[in-house]
């Protein structure tokens, strides 16, 4: 007895008593925010890390540089790192809600250290992000890489990291994990491209010297975008130096660029102006059929910011492209992007950050056939209204919510007569509109030290508008299978149903849930796993081997389904010596419904009801992706390897039959079992630099012939199943050499010269492979066309 | 079909490759080589051509069909086959017709009776089993005049000619029309419906391939120019047909796909014939260039 009152009063009383003073005297929690900033040029830093020394609490900045922890009274050493800048720590008293903005500078020393993040920012971090499947790539590592004439290219980078290829040279887009090129959400400043490729895929629309920074989500795609299944393509512009004035471009050997950007408003804005051009006449007379011929393209980015206060912050962006050709006095086109953003970044409360935007996208194709008095034209357009929020709720968990709403209006084609003797009559596809709009809520919860959890849930809706009218046909069966020809056909069309412009023709709804979970292994490791279902309600229709700027954009509606995919992936990640390596493993496996296809000799262009032509099907896709990245030394780089496989099938459906290739799977267009790159860069002296870059990819699939058959005084060949067959392997190395010479260090003005060779023991790799008669000799031939063979080039940049 | 392709195709041959260059538009740097590629084989299948043609004017007692076997791509060595049976049943008035096998690779008649609009049944019987195509014969319209110029092709000092014909009104038609120049060895082939000319005079024009452009049209050369009525299902087919057969070397082409003809075997299905059974009339005229 006496032992137990001995015991209360020495231990539970005291506790007793701490507990009741801590009830009475309850630690305050305060929050800390503000914007991380690069100190040269007051770019906003986009993933930089900042946190409590010593602590679990911290987070990255959002897009806007914006940050905002949360953490009991006290005094703290807060630290803000980012990699290849030098790491700052500063003391702060947090008693207060306080704003608190930070500078940080390049460190000159580690500018050589590729940076490329794959999932989180900063590797000091013990904080870890289960975002999986994402790379960011600042615009100074796409400089390095070498490029076809002397163009940096975005793009072509990103080809070179795993998962990521193309469906050959001078094709246009890119492929993400076996998906197609309509299937990657591609967005300038929050603005949708359509097109991104000038010149069929020799280069990008995106100027490097404009662009801050991308961001590339291969498949765990955050809740707050939607509208694609593969991937998400995030390239931000940048705001424009708010310090002084500066100069940034470049002369080459078919282009010149020039950035101009500059403070406003007494430094409480900036802006950046970049434009980049061909020069006009190119290749001329090249061809003697075709004499007089010019080919030309030019972008405009612009950008500019305006600091109302502390809370409020206003951006207008915008970009303008177009490609040029006129093939002597036969053909007149262009095409091409324009886009306009106009932004409020507004911060609530120190904890609640919000961005609404107001955006507009147009893509459109023209072409006038002056031999034929034809004018042609197609284009899509949208508005897009997203209002998206960040909450900071507290130092574990971080809520993010919004709304988007998007207006679509497509032009599928129209055709004019060019002068009024034509013997062209005017013709005009349906035009569609529609409207996709979506909200979601994701919260990231870091549940221990050592798990954090991503759940986030996107639901969207797309409502087909009418306007039009929508054919029916004979029992249900726009396409139907001829069992005597063994071939699919149109269905007969049995009149149409009109739709006012009131009314909605077809309405979809689909939840989206966005699923992650990250788990540290030791403070070097770490392994995730992550789900991702999406839904994509438009559709790049495309039945040749390339895509074409004739291909033409689709909704979704009463013959097309949405497609939705689901996306399981697990990786792991591994960080040696002090970060001087890197390793990451990914796998996955996903599954695309309603993925539409094309019956045997679809005639797709300028047909105004595809439902004629198509049948519904679904795709597969699972793959090993491996990255091996030196980050540190003399020396740096990676090696990325993708084992994958993509196949698709199509079963005949109402259509009946057997489906396109007997209903089996066969391999998808830009299915590549191998895509091996190597990268590298060494910085031989302080002048001189030297990149290379490998590529080996297996040939494409392509249909080849199995035989012959004579008839009608000719040979016809005998086509085998869909795909079965592959191009042979492509692969390259293009080498560069980067001169800076620096002659006076102090002086504003600085150059480099360029020096670079694509492909560089001129391959001749096959972009297509085609097989018919020889004109001439009568035999059967194979003709293959490459594209690019050697190319050497010039490039002279400057900065000022 | 209401395309795009199909107007430029109707009123512009010639520019076809212009267009198709427009678009690949990589004139500068692509290059296009004849590879040695081996390519699969699969096993033969029987070939059946019974391209029956009345020549307008004529009994059209004579035909002849041609029996061979597919071969593998680069082998173009001819593969007749003998010893099959061949007949041809008028399923609109019951005649009957067999063909004689000549014991290479032919099969002929000299019985034949052509009658416009009736229906035709083929049968062939080889190894055990049958093959069997129906068609109608579709009559085709004289050539009314074929006109020479030198302004109208893409080369503008080159000849070229035009053919022109009258569209029967108030039906919906078909025609398919071959040009064979000189020495040339392989025919240019054009198809057209009247959809858009109904009743019209309709024309076609003809120039020399762009792959010969050495052996350039002279005065004195001649051109057999063929003209037939035909099915929308032969017209399809023979569409696609031509596409593929101008796909060499254009990287835009539309995926090539399998040419089933119109031939079916009802015992076997997997078992069909290539070929294209067609019954038509024909006009056929040979021009000759002067200066």
């Amino acid at each position: 007895m006496q032992y137990l009152s001995q015991l209360f009063k020495k231990s539970f009383l005291p506790l007793f008593l701490i507990l009741i003073n801590s009830m009475l005297f309850a630690q305050e929690e305060y929050t800390l925010r503000g914007t991380i900033s690069d100190e040269t040029n007051g770019e906003t830093m986009f993933g930089t890390t900042v946190y409590f020394k010593g602590t679990t609490i911290g987070t990255t900045t959002n897009e806007y540089g914006f940050y905002s922890i949360t953490a009991p009274e006290g005094k703290y050493i807060l630290v803000v790192s980012y990699v290849g800048y030098k790491e700052i720590q500063k003391e702060v008293f947090l008693n207060k809600n306080t704003t608190l903005n930070i500078e940080i500078k390049e460190d000159p020393s580690l500018l050589d250290e590729v940076v490329i993040t794959a999932t989180d920012g900063s590797e000091r971090l013990n904080i870890r992000k289960p975002q999986m499947g994402v790379v960011t790539l600042k615009a100074e590592t796409i400089k390095l890489v070498p490029a076809v004439l002397g163009e940096v290219d975005l793009i072509k980078t990103i080809q070179l990291l795993p998962g990521v290829s193309n469906n050959g040279e001078g094709s246009a887009g890119f492929n993400v994990r076996g998906g197609a090129v309509d299937q990657n959400l591609v967005l300038l400043d929050e603005a949708i491209i359509y097109n991104t490729s000038h010149f069929f895929g020799l280069f990008s629309v995106f100027n490097n010297d404009a662009i801050k920074d991308v961001k590339l989500y291969k498949g765990d795609i955050p809740a707050k975008f939607g509208g694609r299944t593969a991937s998400v393509l995030d390239v931000r512009q940048k705001d424009g130096n708010n310090k002084r004035l500066e100069l940034n471009g470049g002369i080459g050997l078919i282009s010149s660029r020039l950035a101009l950007e500059a403070p406003l408003f007494k430094k409480k804005g900036s802006f950046l102006l970049a434009g980049r051009s061909t020069y006009a006449q190119l290749f001329m007379g090249l061809a003697d059929d075709l004499g007089n011929s010019k080919i030309s393209f030019y972008d405009l980015n612009l950008k500019a910011n305006y600091e109302i206060n502390e809370n409020n912050k206003i951006y207008v962006s915008s970009y303008f492209g177009r490609d040029v050709f006129n093939i002597s006095s036969l053909l007149d086109s262009n095409y091409g992007n324009i886009t306009g953003n106009l932004r409020w970044n507004h911060i609530f409360n120190d904890k609640l950050f919000s961005n609404l935007s107001l955006i507009y996208s147009k893509y459109d194709y023209q072409i006038v056939l002056d031999f034929v008095k034809l004018d042609w034209i197609s284009d899509i357009e949208n508005f897009n209204l997203k209002y998206d929020f960040g909450y900071y709720a507290s130092d574990k968990i971080k809520i993010d919510f919004g709304l988007s709403g998007i207006s679509y209006n497509l032009n599928p084609g129209e055709i004019t007569p060019s002068t009024p003797t034509s013997p062209i009559n005017p013709l005009k596809l349906d035009q569609k509109r529609a409207f996709e709009a979506g909200a979601y809520a994701s919260v990231e919860h870091a549940i221990t030290d050592k798990l954090t959890a991503r759940y986030g849930l996107r639901y969207s809706t797309f409502n087909r508008l009418g306007g039009q009218a929508i054919k029916n046909y004979a029992n249900n069966q726009p396409v139907v299978y001829n069992q005597g020809l063994g071939i699919y056909q149109s269905g007969e069309a049995v009149g149409e149903t009109e739709y006012s412009r009131g009314q909605t023709i077809e309405q979809f709804g689909n939840l989206e849930p966005r699923l992650g979970l990250s788990y540290k292994l030791t403070d070097h490791s770490s392994i995730k796993g992550s789900y991702t279902r999406t839904a994509q309600y438009l559709q790049l229709l495309s039945n040749t081997a390339s895509v074409t700027p004739l291909d033409v954009w689709t909704t979704s509606g009463t013959y097309v389904k949405p497609q939705l995919s689901n996306q399981y992936a697990l990786g792991y990640y591994k960080k040696f010596n002090d970060n001087a390596y890197s390793f990451e493993a990914e796998t996955y496996y996903k599954t695309t419904d309603n993925r539409i296809d094309y019956i045997d000799g679809a005639d797709l262009i300028g047909n105004n009801t595809i439902e004629t032509e198509i049948l519904n099907g679904e795709a597969r896709a699972y793959g090993l992706e491996l990255m091996l990245r030196k980050n540190k030394g003399r020396f740096t780089g990676w090696f990325s390897y993708t084992l994958a496989k993509t196949e698709q099938r199509s079963f005949g459906g109402i259509a009946g039959g057997p489906g396109i290739n007997n209903g089996n799977w066969y391999n998808a267009p830009f299915d590549r079992t191998h895509d091996i790159s190597i990268t590298g860069m060494y910085k031989f002296t302080d002048k001189w630099t030297f990149s290379a870059n490998a590529v080996y990819q297996t040939g494409r699939p392509v249909t080849y012939p199995t035989g012959q058959f004579e008839y009608d005084g000719s040979s016809v060949v005998i086509y085998n199943n869909r795909n079965a067959s592959r191009l042979p392997a492509y692969h390259r190395i293009d080498v560069s050499a980067t001169y800076k010479p620096n002659r006076k260090p102090d002086k504003q003005w600085k150059g480099e010269w360029v020096f670079s060779i694509y492909n560089m023991y001129n391959r001749r790799n096959a972009a297509s492979i085609t097989f018919g008669q020889n004109y001439n000799t009568v035999a059967n031939e194979a003709t293959r066309t490459s594209i690019f063979g050697i190319i050497p080039s010039i490039t002279y940049n400057f900065k000022f | 079909m209401n395309t795009l392709i199909e107007i430029i195709r109707k009123n512009i041959l010639k520019s076809k490759h212009a267009l198709k260059m427009a678009l690949l538009g990589l004139i500068a740097f692509s290059c296009t080589d004849v590879v040695d590629i081996s390519v699969p084989t699969e096993a033969p299948r029987l070939v059946i051509e019974a391209s029956l043609g009345w020549e307008k004017g004529s009994l059209g007692n004579n035909q002849t069909i041609k029996l061979s076997l597919s071969t593998p791509f680069y082998d173009l060595t001819p593969s007749p086959v003998t010893g099959a049976s061949v007949r041809i049943e008028n399923v609109t008035n019951g005649d009957v017709f067999i063909f004689e096998d000549q014991q290479d690779g032919r099969y002929t008649t000299a019985d034949f009776e052509p009658i416009i609009n009736n229906t035709y049944n083929l049968e062939v019987i080889y190894n055990n089993e049958a093959y069997t195509a129906q068609e109608t014969l579709i009559p085709v319209p004289e050539i009314d005049r074929i006109e020479q110029s030198r302004i109208g092709g893409s080369d503008p000092e080159e000849l070229d000619l035009t053919i022109y014909f009258n569209d029967i009104e108030n039906e919906v038609n078909f025609y398919y029309a071959t040009f064979l120049e000189g020495n040339d060895l392989l025919p240019l082939r054009i198809v057209l419906s009247d959809e858009f000319t109904d009743g019209n005079e309709m024309s076609i024009f003809y120039e020399e391939n762009e792959a010969d452009a050495e052996d350039e049209i002279l005065p004195g050369d001649m051109v057999d120019i063929y003209l037939f009525g035909i099915t929308e299902e032969y017209y399809d087919f023979l569409g696609r047909l031509i596409e593929q057969g101008d796909n060499a070397g254009d990287p835009f082409a539309t995926v090539p796909t399998r040419l089933k003809g119109n031939y079916i075997n009802p015992g076997n299905p997997e078992n069909y014939a290539f070929g294209y059974f067609r019954v038509t009339e024909f006009v056929n005229e040979v021009y000759t260039f002067v200066e």
